[in-house]
């Protein structure tokens, strides 16, 4: 340990160096998962943050929920086989027009029930169920959008239409954090949904795409033609997420494992480096195990260190990345990242072990060829 | 009885088809407080003698005693213990590792229980690098480092200290300095030392000087 530290404390600018690189790799890492992350994000958020656990869905609707049509009376009978909430969903893809322009802005709509648990808390403004569930003075309904929408110049109490049916709305609160297939959502109440279908078509009958059930108690859930899909599922089969998430988390782990495998070679050169001075230390009688200690402690210090400074320098730059950028990391998962590429760092310099056990302290002794 | 004892070492090499017999029935022994040099050619298997003796290669046959022990026997798996708790090297260059100051140099090699029976720092002022304390290598002279190198090979408290052309890198002046100061621990802490060497110039601080040759060792006369 004592060796390990002095060492690294000697030799100061090379391991800066090294130090340097590692730091920028972690870095890369970590990044790239924040961007990674923060994609996925812009396609999960909506159904990700709401607190279900199921959804009842058509059973023909392969677990997803805008194809999925489900009759109105269904509500009622799946609520008297359950103690758990149970509230209707309609996700609608749309596309939205300011007052005064004729930019289509591209929008989801989500079709709640004003209070239930899947309404999202506002950063801004009031929340459906804090406003009167109907249309205003001019004839406007209420609307909560994802904060995404302040980026287009939307603010609070502005007057927006469905670009369709050009019924009104007026911006009632922002959410944070609400996407769905990269769009942006706006939360509408059922009620306002089912209005907005009949200026579409005249004909409409009131169904729902899917309800969403709170809790666990599913066991007597059963209604003819209709399924129970869990939450993960649902979100695994949103088009193109898992295609893309598994593309992107493949990217970042072939990189951690990437940047292990230069920092084990680098490591590796050093002991390459250090044969000489390692034959000499196991002749004055230092056994294979305490070198070992050496050099992992050696590689752990630096790791951690470059893990630290990697993690300040991700999170700093993320206070100041624009808002459009998808950038998303917690920060328990960006320790683990962290903490996953430390430990293979360190089990990459077991290359190097096995060459330090190979040494022969012999060679100290003899014709001390330098 | 002696407290280096070598019986009988015999020790080849393959080079290629044929056998190298570069040890043949060597036998040498030293007693407490004896300092012995071995001569001999280039090639004549000095090396190959001391790295027998200091338990880092394994004779053909022979055995090996110091302290009366027969360390010939330990198994391969107890020789490093063995040369860090009895065996004092000195290498033909000093070998101090770079990133340690010389204080350092003895006191991350000492073991715990032998701190309390050397003072590291008393060597270091014996071999007169009292000034050297906190100095690195890449800042000390060649006869400092070999004095700190000298000094390390004591701080375990060894039975024997085994040296190999100690005075190699050294000018004659210097080289006599070191050996002499080899000579004086030796004496004073009633040590071993077997030091192989080149330098006819310093046979006259020998106690015996042998002479290697055909695989053996012959003493001659110490004028
Ligand atoms: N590991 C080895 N393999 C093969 N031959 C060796 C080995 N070590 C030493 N030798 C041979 O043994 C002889 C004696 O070598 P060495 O003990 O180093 O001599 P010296 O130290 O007297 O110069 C030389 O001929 C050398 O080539
Ligand atoms: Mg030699």
């Amino acid at each position: 340990m004592k060796h390990a530290w002095k060492e690294l404390l000697h030799g100061k600018r090379k391991y800066i160096l090294i130090e340097i690189l590692l730091i920028l790799l972690m870095f890369m890492v970590l990044f790239l998962s924040g961007l990674a992350e923060g994609l996925g994000r812009a396609v999960i958020a909506g159904i990700d943050t709401m607190d279900a656990k199921y959804f009842l869905l058509d059973d023909e609707a392969e677990e997803l929920i805008t194809v999925s049509s489900l009759d109105e009376e269904i509500l009622e009978t799946v609520k008297a086989q359950t103690s758990s909430d149970v509230v209707p969903l309609d996700i609608q893809r749309m596309y939205l027009i300011k007052d005064g322009d004729t930019e289509k802005l591209n929008i989801t709509y989500f079709a709640v029930e004003p209070g239930s648990f899947i309404e999202p808390a506002v950063a801004e403004g009031k929340r459906l169920c804090e406003v009167a569930n109907e249309a205003d003075a001019d004839g406007r309904y209420p609307v909560v959008l994802d904060d995404d929408f302040m980026l287009e110049g939307i603010s609070l109490g502005d007057t927006v239409y469905d670009s369709s049916t050009l019924l009104p709305f007026y911006v009632a609160g922002f959410a944070k954090d609400q996407m769905y297939g990269h769009v942006s959502i706006g939360f509408i109440s059922t009620e306002t949904y089912t209005k907005l279908r009949e200026e579409l078509s005249p004909m409409y009958t009131k169904k729902y795409h899917a309800l969403a059930i709170q809790d666990e108690d599913i066991e007597k859930i059963s209604v003819e033609g209709t399924e129970l899909v869990a939450k993960a599922d649902i979100i695994s089969n949103i088009p193109s997420y898992t295609a893309e998430h598994l593309t992107i988390t493949m990217i970042v782990w072939v990189l951690i494992i990437v940047s292990a495998v230069i920092i084990g070679i680098f490591h590796y050169i050093l002991t390459l480096q250090k044969r000489k001075q390692f034959g000499v230390m196991k002749a004055l009688g230092m056994s294979t195990g305490e070198l070992t200690v050496t050099v992992i402690c050696q590689v752990a210090i630096l790791s951690v260190f470059a893990g630290a400074v990697a993690l300040g320098l991700t999170f700093g730059m993320a206070a100041g990345l624009p808002e459009k950028m998808p950038f998303y990391l917690r920060f328990d998962n960006a320790l683990v990242v962290t903490g996953v590429f430390i430990v293979i760092s360190i089990l990459s310099s077991i290359l190097s072990i096995v060459n330090i056990s190979r040494i022969d302290p012999i060679t100290a002794i003899g014709g001390g060829e330098e | 009885m002696s407290m280096l004892e070598i019986k009988n070492i015999s020790k080849s090499f393959r080079d290629g088809s044929e056998e190298n017999h570069v040890l043949s029935g060597l036998s040498l022994s030293v007693e407490s407080g004896e300092i012995v040099a071995v001569l001999g050619p280039s090639g004549s298997g000095k090396s190959t003698f001391l790295s027998i003796a200091g338990l880092l290669l394994s004779a053909d046959s022979g055995e090996v005693f110091i302290g009366g022990k027969e360390v010939s026997k330990l198994p391969k798996s107890k020789w490093t213990r063995y040369r860090k708790e009895h065996i004092g090297f000195i290498f033909q260059s000093h070998q101090l590792l770079p990133y340690l100051n010389s204080a350092d140099q003895l006191t991350l090699f000492q073991d715990k229980k032998n701190v309390s029976k050397v003072d590291a720092m008393e060597l270091l002022k014996e071999l007169d690098v009292d000034s050297c304390k906190k100095k690195y290598p890449a800042k000390m002279s060649g006869g400092e480092k070999q004095r700190v190198a000298i000094a390390r090979a004591f701080v375990n408290d060894p039975e024997i200290i085994l040296a190999d052309e100690p005075t190699a890198s050294l000018d004659a002046k210097r080289g006599r300095v070191v050996v002499q100061m080899i000579r004086d621990e030796v004496k004073k802490r009633g040590k071993v030392a077997v030091v192989v060497t080149h330098d006819e110039r310093i046979l006259d601080l020998m106690d015996k000087v042998y002479r290697l040759e055909n695989g053996r060792l012959t003493e001659i006369s110490n004028s």
